[in-house]
């Protein structure tokens, strides 16, 4: 069976772990996942209802939620910034979260981060389990993909991902998640 | 008399009608003799962090401006809604920048937290993070009692936004007088 999985980074800068995380996902997703990846959360202004009712929901959220709303699934990849989500992408959740057929709801999402320290962004994903509660998403559980101390496990030079325990826990996550999605989704 | 404690309150919402935003307004009335409540700069025309801007090009002028003002505060109160279950992502936005500005600017800082969201919940669940948050940049979180001002429609009045609820206004005068112990305590401010 074939799918499309949508992955969003939480991570704007260019060396970013995470988004290095992202691109070492489609040599290790089973055959029949296709990923893509989502618009970058940059481009969304902040949150603001005023905004939201006067000129409506901006293109760039709208892309957002289409992208999120034709995937099986979604896979958010996502630093941790002061022990919880990065504001950028809490933004965009903020945001799609308005939206009438609101995009994560019935969604399978799966979580994965990587960090410089030794807890690996989990504190990011646990408050992030909570907050996709709130619209409805389908998370999945375990395997968790919690990449500590990233910079020994990415190619100093090319940002690969060189580290064979996290190549190996992430194809047993995205074969999981394939089965949850196969199993949970509404599509 | 003790030096007036500066205390500047920071607003998680940027709509106009925002509950929130009508707290933090009324925050003065309520304040201690010794305390002096005023807005935070206005944190609403941020670019989203991203740290190859902030390498090439330095903080923006704005983020710059928050961290000042928190850096010379005695203490900060974020008075803020809950978006979905969580900090909304503007508001986290802001203190992602302020978090990697030189001389970390809520380092033992005393921070007082208030929400008022239209459920029954008040922003309790928005609460706990921002308190994780304040844990990583070293603050020193007032504890109790805490303002979760829930089914908020029903305690502001519709057309002046006065907060005309009398438990509530009880525990928000409550929390400023204990927050300006604190404060004198962790600033040494006597």
């Amino acid at each position: 069976m074939s799918m499309n999985v949508l992955v969003i980074c939480g991570s704007l800068r260019k060396a970013s772990y995470n988004a290095a995380l992202a691109r070492a996902l489609p040599a290790l997703a089973p055959e029949g996942m296709h990923l893509t990846d989502a618009p970058r959360v940059d481009t969304m202004p902040h949150y603001n209802y005023d905004d939201q009712v006067a000129t409506g929901f901006p293109p760039s959220v709208t892309a957002f939620a289409d992208a999120i709303r034709a995937a099986d699934g979604v896979i958010i990849v996502s630093p941790e910034y002061n022990w919880t989500i990065p504001g950028a992408l809490k933004n965009a959740i903020d945001w799609v979260s308005r939206m009438k057929e609101q995009p994560f709801k019935d969604k399978p999402v799966a979580l994965q981060s990587a960090s410089g320290a030794l807890l690996g962004g989990s504190r990011m994903q646990y408050h992030l389990r909570q907050c996709l509660i709130s619209i409805d998403a389908l998370i999945f559980g375990r395997p968790e993909v919690i990449v500590t101390f990233a910079p020994q496990k990415f190619d100093e030079a090319t940002l690969e991902l060189k580290d064979q325990t996290t190549r190996d826990m992430i194809k047993l996550q995205l074969a999981a998640f394939e089965t949850f999605i196969q199993k949970v989704g509404a599509k | 008399m003790a030096d007036k404690l500066n205390v500047i309150a920071i607003v998680g919402s940027l709509r106009k009608g925002s509950f929130n935003a009508a707290l933090a307004r009324q925050l003065p009335k309520w304040q201690p003799a010794g305390m002096n409540i005023t807005a935070a700069p206005d944190w609403s025309d941020l670019p989203i962090y991203n740290a190859d801007d902030q390498n090439s090009t330095g903080f923006p002028a704005t983020a710059t401006r928050l961290a000042d003002a928190i850096r010379a505060a005695d203490g900060v109160i974020f008075v803020t809604p809950e978006y979905n279950y969580g900090i909304p992502g503007g508001l986290k936005n802001a203190i992602d920048w302020v978090s990697r500005v030189k001389d970390q600017p809520f380092k033992d800082k005393p921070v007082a937290i208030q929400s008022a969201t239209a459920g029954p919940m008040g922003g309790a669940r928005m609460q706990y993070h921002l308190r994780q948050a304040m844990v990583f940049l070293s603050a020193f979180t007032f504890n109790t009692p805490e303002i979760f001002v829930g089914s908020a429609h029903t305690k502001f009045d519709e057309k002046t936004m006065e907060f005309k609820d009398e438990a509530g206004i009880k525990f928000i005068t409550q929390q400023l007088a204990a927050f300006e112990g604190f404060a004198r305590k962790l600033t040494g401010k006597a």
